[in-house]
């Protein structure tokens, strides 16, 4: 049966380049994100982390898996919550004025962090949020 | 649907298929011939899923990053190695003030003021030629497209780029304070 083995392998290495061709592209852009200098998150429309960096996981102390899933407000200190989620509600509604930096404090693990926020809106609306958190200065 | 396997691919997995049916509905085929027929026939038809749950994973994970890198709160540029950008997302185009097709194409040395060029070709130096991982954060002055300058902040470091893993290098700007 030579020429079905023949052909199964032109089909495997076929298979196998478009595999690989797959993961360079993830990659290029996982490496972006995982590697950046400062903390990045994205959540959904509604606040919930659907994905976060290894900076980010550093700022607040937790490993991925405690993180992810979690609503990113739980994370800011109590005090401020509810102006962090009016601005969250106003993102997620479109409004671009909320697409700016502004300060906030996160309560990593009882340690008040006092943050510079910046987020931006995935298109179209309601594709999520993405998030950079750098500790003040 | 992103990610989905080739047509060329599906077209040869569908035709060596055809090709084993036909040795098995082939009265001539002997036992052993036909059971090896019948396993590579599984092999294949297995083969094939697996490829197809994989690539759908894969698909589903690059567009969640691509998605990160094109709505990032900073402004991303991504060269190949001689400083040619190869992507732009969308607070680079902001900053730069520029449609993509702008950016895409231009060597990014050329959106340096005059006077900050050969430093700021120094600096990256190491990171293109891949020597370097990553380089100390500079400032310099760069142009946008309306012609106004605009003191940013690089951080460069190396990445492999999307096609065939070569190494390109992953510009981040901001705005310096």
């Amino acid at each position: 049966m030579p020429r079905e083995m023949d052909e199964l392998q032109t089909v495997w290495l076929g298979l196998k380049a478009h595999i690989e061709q797959l993961a360079a592209e993830r990659q290029q852009y996982l490496e972006v994100f995982e590697q950046a200098p400062d903390a990045y998150l994205v959540t959904n429309a509604e606040g919930t982390i659907v994905e976060v960096n290894g900076a980010a996981v550093d700022l607040l102390q937790r490993r991925k898996a405690q993180v992810r899933g979690r609503p990113l407000p739980v994370f800011i200190a109590p005090e401020r919550r509810p102006g962090f989620r009016s601005r969250l509600a106003r993102l997620a509604a479109g409004d671009r004025a909320a697409d700016r930096r502004w300060r906030s404090l996160l309560d990593s693990r009882g340690v008040r962090i006092e943050v510079s926020v910046t987020a931006r809106v995935i298109q179209p609306p309601g594709g999520g949020i993405c998030w950079l958190l750098q500790p003040a200065a | 649907m992103a990610g989905k396997p080739p047509e060329w691919l599906a077209t040869t997995v569908g035709a060596v298929r055809e090709l084993m049916m036909r040795r098995l509905e082939a009265a001539s085929l002997d036992d052993q011939s036909r059971r090896e027929t019948e396993r590579a026939l599984e092999e294949l038809d297995v083969m094939w899923e697996e490829l197809q749950g994989q690539a759908a994973q894969l698909a589903r994970e690059n567009e969640r990053y691509a998605q990160f890198f094109e709505f990032a709160p900073d402004a991303y540029l991504i060269s190949d190695a001689g400083g040619n950008i190869r992507e732009a997302n969308q607070a680079a185009l902001e900053l730069f003030r520029a449609a993509r097709g702008d950016l895409v194409g231009r060597s990014l040395d050329g959106l340096i003021a005059d006077d900050e060029r050969a430093a700021f070709l120094t600096r990256s130096l190491g990171v293109m030629i891949g020597s370097a991982a990553v380089a100390p954060p500079w400032q310099a002055n760069v142009r946008t497209l309306e012609g106004s300058t605009l003191r940013v902040e690089f951080s460069v470091r190396a990445i492999p780029l999307k096609e065939s893993g070569i190494g390109g290098v992953c510009w981040l700007l901001r705005p310096a304070r």
